[in-house]
């Protein structure tokens, strides 16, 4: 029975073409992400899981290490670690990643999305993150080291002035030596300034302190006994690591960095072969019904039931076979494309040779054949069902399952998913947008089994507008001959449309949110400013903006993540002017005057998941530890304070340091807001020349940006599988073209020209594509609708439904739908009138 | 016959398939005239050509050699999109089988070249055609509802519906049983006789071949003999004729 579906898959090679490409480009995505990510964690793992530190010591805190506002420890620690038995040398390490490095030309270096980190000269090499290639070592404020590839990438040779900015001050020194990274963790790889002890912590922290403490054993002595003792010694405060721990954290931290950039890979992967799926299912069920007669031939000299339906299943097979086998292949190929991008930026990170697993290999087959079985196996029952007499019989019919039974299992999904709808939007929040995700993939599931039921009378009513021509009668009719191909084809653009209309009014709405929520929140200040690259900045910013003529007051916002319970939160500290002005405050209980108390003020959500309320005590830790805190009002909810809120004196206690994040500058009246903006501009562009100095409406237009690069992103992605879902149509068309020829034959005969032909099959095109992307359109549009309201009160406050946008993708579509029949109808086209009467 | 009477007319036509040695003629020099008002049958065993003379005067295949005029119109020369409208306008077609669309109901069917036309059907033409082959009541019905002989009539009734020039009829009784065979022969017979239509069928039953006004016989591309006015009879008697020299000449060869 192979070698008989072998031989069918030769004979019909071209109506499986769609098919494999289908499969292909599925495991593509699968196969490239598994490489990628094979490879580069592999070459990361090589040259970097290995610490040159026996113990590693990092403060026990919530906070990552390397972040913009590390969590320290005092130099105290060093010499308690340093007594431990055992102990050889304890050193103190500082690595934090909140630098810019300018070029030679006073702009930001492009780092491609790494965070720059500055760090402090190692006092003993043998343990340092670094190691020195060329130069002396930083001594003085004014000198400092860079990472060989940053250097050179810059441009800048042993002897040159650097200009830094830090988040307390800018500084210009003297390069004096290059570095390379030397062992794993966040800095590998990325640009590194370091510079000597004290300048590192006055630049980096603007206060004393450490980000690790390196151990180095004395010989014959056991890590993990020490590691113990020094654990014991100090207390819960600090994390103690032996080197391998160091390397399995090192490692995981890359497996998690890279597994999520495979996850959005592999999802895609998952969407692709789904929306393909349908495409195979199609295929199959219309070879097998082309092939009935000789089917039942074989049923009636002999075949059984299971050698049919072992046949087509063997053309599944080789199918997915050599959809797989391209896909791997293309998917090796773009992996190496990415690498090879990655190398042309000389960022460092290293590279291994493509790393092809058997996992991988097995991985992909196992999908591609997997998905081809699995779409092709109705078909392949339905074959096996055929009775051997439809061999001897003219209207031969592939038996088929009843649609009373796609009835009641649609009708039953469709009930679920309306409850999965009412039960989320009434639960709310987050829990009540996962259930509405889960109701509108019971809804489309729902629609897809409906869907043959309805799409006659959707594509008839479609239709109606494009006039009852004959070609146009011909094209509908068509659409309707077969209701399960028809839907099965509109399903897989149904799904990615529906993907892409949910999307743009859920980011619409976001959009019209964070408007509104600015509006509302934007008080009193006409200019905002922040730093570009660094979240935080130096404070003597506020300080100097404060004397521009035109400034009336600068309010000061600071920032640092923390943690409540297991709630992580994010502590702002504010001038106590902010609440009265810059930003625009209304409590439901208790008043700005709390922070001077030292008290903390919460937004309303925040009170809500924390449970708490006005007067009630609550723990909060931070960097330095675990602090004591009343609760001393609550807010409405509010973008621009959606944090604890503290005031800077108490901000200062619980661990912050003293750089901004943000700046309100209140315009004195009289003055010009656009002058006093140039005026600010004119006075720190020199020193700090990543300030951002913005007016209300552009600070607005900043907070949108990522939304329109979230959406961009997910956009392209969505594309492909609307691509895919159009190659089914294409697949459609064409295996109706075969399936019809002698009908067209016919038609042609007596007087259809070709552009009527070619009209006959846009027509069903534009049909197929309209019923997709209508059903696709209402579900997404209610899915996004009922997110929204289960979202009020979590960021999604404004409903915005972008109807042009919607409208475009739409009319997008029915374009589409025209080109997808531009293929078929150049073959239906060229047939030969006799040839096509002629044939079976 | 002055020209003026004249439908179709084939002169020296040649159709060759393959080269060199492989080489056939399907047909080798064909000359016929076949008058308006008149229903032409053409007869002769398997493989004499019938079918490919029938294709080349409906401008479906292009002769190897020689015209072939519909009215004044070199159907040879024309461009295919021309030759597609003519064979709209001014031909009618009957197929043995598979001769209707399965979408379109029955009437819509019959109006279908007309549709394709852009035209509207003549009400009482569209009446007395439906009429004459009987298929007032089933005109809602999709051609699956229908049995054999009633979708031949349909096809009939197509070919008609546009008052073409010629009718032609490739085998339309080819797969029906003698009682529909009889209908569909009847209507043929009657739109030459009542509404002065033109028909050319191709056929290999005899009895189907009485019905006309003339049959001309074919054999090895080439024309043979002709019979007017012919019974079953006759043609039977003719084609034995026919078959045996066939036979002869086949032992000559050998």
């Amino acid at each position: 029975m192979f070698k008989l579906g072998l031989r069918s898959v030769l004979a019909h090679r071209l109506r499986f073409v769609l098919c494999t490409l289908a499969v292909t480009l599925g495991v593509a995505f699968a196969g490239g992400a598994m490489v990628f990510t094979d490879t580069l964690s592999s070459a990361l793992k090589k040259n970097f899981a290995v610490s040159t530190a026996d113990i590693t010591v990092t403060p026990a805190s919530p906070i990552e290490t390397g972040t913009d506002r590390p969590a320290t420890f005092q130099i105290e620690l060093v010499d308690r670690i340093a007594a431990v038995p055992g102990v050889a040398a304890a050193v103190p390490q500082l690595l934090v990643g909140n630098v810019q490095i300018l070029g030679p030309d006073g702009k930001p270096l492009e780092s491609y999305g790494l965070t720059s980190f500055g760090a402090a000269w190692p006092r003993d090499p043998g343990a340092a993150p670094f190691k020195l290639v060329d130069g002396t070592a930083p001594w003085s404020s004014d000198q400092l080291a860079l990472d060989e590839s940053t250097a050179s990438r810059a441009g800048y040779h042993v002897g040159d002035q650097v200009r830094i900015v830090t988040p307390t001050r800018a500084v210009t020194a003297t390069l004096t030596a290059t570095t390379t990274p030397a062992q794993a963790g966040a800095a590998a790889g990325a640009p590194l300034v370091s510079f000597d002890g004290a300048t590192a912590q006055l630049l980096l922290l603007g206060r004393p302190g450490w980000t690790s403490i390196t151990v180095s054993l004395e010989p014959g002595s056991d890590p993990n006994a020490v590691s113990k003792a020094i654990a014991d010694t100090i207390g819960d405060s600090v994390k103690v690591r032996t080197a391998k721990q160091v390397a399995t954290d090192g490692e995981n931290d890359l497996d998690n960095t890279f597994g999520g950039f495979g996850t959005v890979l592999l999802l895609f992967a998952g969407l692709a072969l789904f929306v393909g799926g349908f495409l195979i299912v199609n295929t199959f069920a219309m070879v097998v019904a082309q092939r009935s007669r000789e089917l039942a031939m074989l049923r009636a000299i002999g075949a059984s039931r299971g050698q049919i339906t072992g046949t087509v299943l063997a053309e599944s097979v080789i199918i997915g076979f050599v959809g797989a086998t391209l896909g791997l292949l293309v998917g090796v190929g773009v992996a190496s494309g990415i690498r090879f991008g990655y190398e042309l930026l000389d960022l460092r990170i290293p590279t291994a040779s493509l790393q092809v697993t058997p996992t991988t290999i097995i991985a992909c087959y196992l999908i591609g054949i997997g998905v081809t079985v699995a779409a092709a196996a109705p078909a392949a029952r339905r074959a096996g069902k055929l009775p051997p007499v439809a061999a001897m019989r003219d209207d031969v019919h592939v038996p088929e399952r009843s649609l009373l039974v796609r009835l009641v299992i649609g009708a039953f999904m469709l009930l679920m998913a309306v409850l999965f709808f009412g039960i989320g939007v009434g639960a709310g929040g987050l829990p009540g947008a996962v259930l509405i995700t889960l109701g509108t993939g019971t809804a489309v599931l729902a629609v897809v089994m409906l869907n043959p039921l309805i799409s006659r009378y959707v594509v008839r009513a479609l239709m109606y507008p494009f006039g009852r021509k004959a070609p146009v009668t011909l094209g509908r009719r068509n659409a309707e001959r077969n209701p399960r191909r028809t839907s099965a084809t509109a399903s897989a653009l149904m799904i990615s449309v529906g993907l892409i209309s949910g999307l743009l009014v859920i980011g619409a709405s976001v959009k019209a949110s964070i408007d509104k929520s600015l509006v509302d929140a934007l008080g009193t200040a006409e200019i905002l400013i922040t730093n570009d690259g660094t979240p935080s900045f130096s404070t003597e910013v506020g300080d100097r903006t404060a004397k521009i003529p035109g400034v009336q007051a600068v309010q000061r916002v600071r920032q640092q993540s923390g943690e409540v319970g297991t709630t992580n939160v994010q502590v702002t500290g504010v001038s106590d002017g902010t609440l009265a002005g810059p930003v625009t405050t209304a409590f439901d209980a208790g008043s700005p005057a709390a922070l001077a108390a030292g008290q903390a003020i919460l937004p309303r959500n925040l009170a809500k998941t924390l449970k708490l309320t006005v007067g009630k005590p609550f723990e909060l830790k931070t960097a330095n530890g675990t602090h004591r805190l009343t609760v001393g009002g609550v807010l409405a909810p509010n973008r621009q304070l959606n944090a604890i809120v503290v005031s800077l004196p108490t901000y200062a206690t619980v661990g912050g340091s003293p750089s901004d994040n943000l700046l309100y500058v209140e315009v004195a009246k009289g003055n010009q807001v656009a002058q006093v903006r140039t005026g600010i501009l004119d006075q720190l562009r020199k020193d700090y020349p990543t300030i951002e100095v913005r007016d209300q409406e552009a600070y607005a237009a900043v907070a949108r940006e990522p939304v329109n690069g979230v959406l961009v992103a997910v956009g392209f992605l969505l594309a492909m599988a609307i691509l895919i879902a159009l190659l089914g149509i294409v697949n459609t068309l064409a295996l109706g073209v075969v399936e019809r020829t002698r009908e067209i034959g016919l038609l042609r005969a007596i007087g259809m020209d070709r552009p009527q032909l070619s009209r006959m099959l846009r027509v069903e095109s534009i049909a197929i594509t309209l019923l997709g992307a209508l059903l696709g359109l209402a579900i997404g549009v209610a899915f996004a609708v009922a997110v929204q309201s289960a979202m009020v009160d979590d960021g999604l406050a404004v409903r915005d439904i972008p109807v042009l946008q919607l409208l475009i993708a739409v009319a997008l579509a029915i374009v589409f739908g025209v080109l997808a029949a531009v293929w078929p109808s150049r073959r239906a086209a060229r047939l030969d009138v006799l040839q096509a009467i002629a044939s079976e | 016959m002055s020209v003026g009477d004249v439908a179709v007319r084939a002169t020296g036509v040649w159709k060759r398939y393959g080269v060199g040695l492989t080489q056939v003629d399907a047909l080798a020099g064909v000359s016929a005239d076949f008058g308006k008002g008149r229903f032409t049958a053409i007869m002769g065993p398997s493989g004499s050509g019938k079918s490919t003379l029938l294709h080349c005067l409906a401008g479906l295949d292009k002769p190897s050699d020689g015209k072939v005029f519909l009215g004044d119109v070199d159907l040879t020369t024309l461009p295919e999109k021309q030759l597609t409208h003519l064979r709209r306008d001014r031909i009618g077609f009957v197929f043995q089988a598979f001769n209707l669309v399965p979408t379109l109901s029955a009437l819509e069917n019959i109006t279908l070249p007309l549709d394709l036309a852009g035209r509207k059907p003549d009400q009482d033409w569209l009446t007395t055609v439906v009429d004459t082959v009987g298929l007032m009541d089933r005109l809602a019905h999709k051609p699956s509802e229908l049995s054999g002989g009633q979708q031949q009539r349909v096809a009939c009734a197509r070919a008609l519906v546009s008052r073409p020039d010629v009718v032609f009829a490739d085998e339309p009784t080819g797969n029906l049983d003698s009682r529909s065979s009889g209908d569909v022969l009847d209507f043929l017979h009657r739109s030459v006789r009542e509404f002065n239509q033109t028909v050319v069928m191709v056929t290999h039953d005899p009895t189907a071949a009485s019905y006309a006004d003339r049959v001309l016989f074919l054999a090895d591309g080439q024309l043979r003999s002709e019979l007017v006015d012919p019974t079953a009879e006759s043609v039977l008697d003719a084609m034995k004729q026919l078959e045996s020299r066939h036979d002869t000449a086949d032992e000559l060869a050998g």
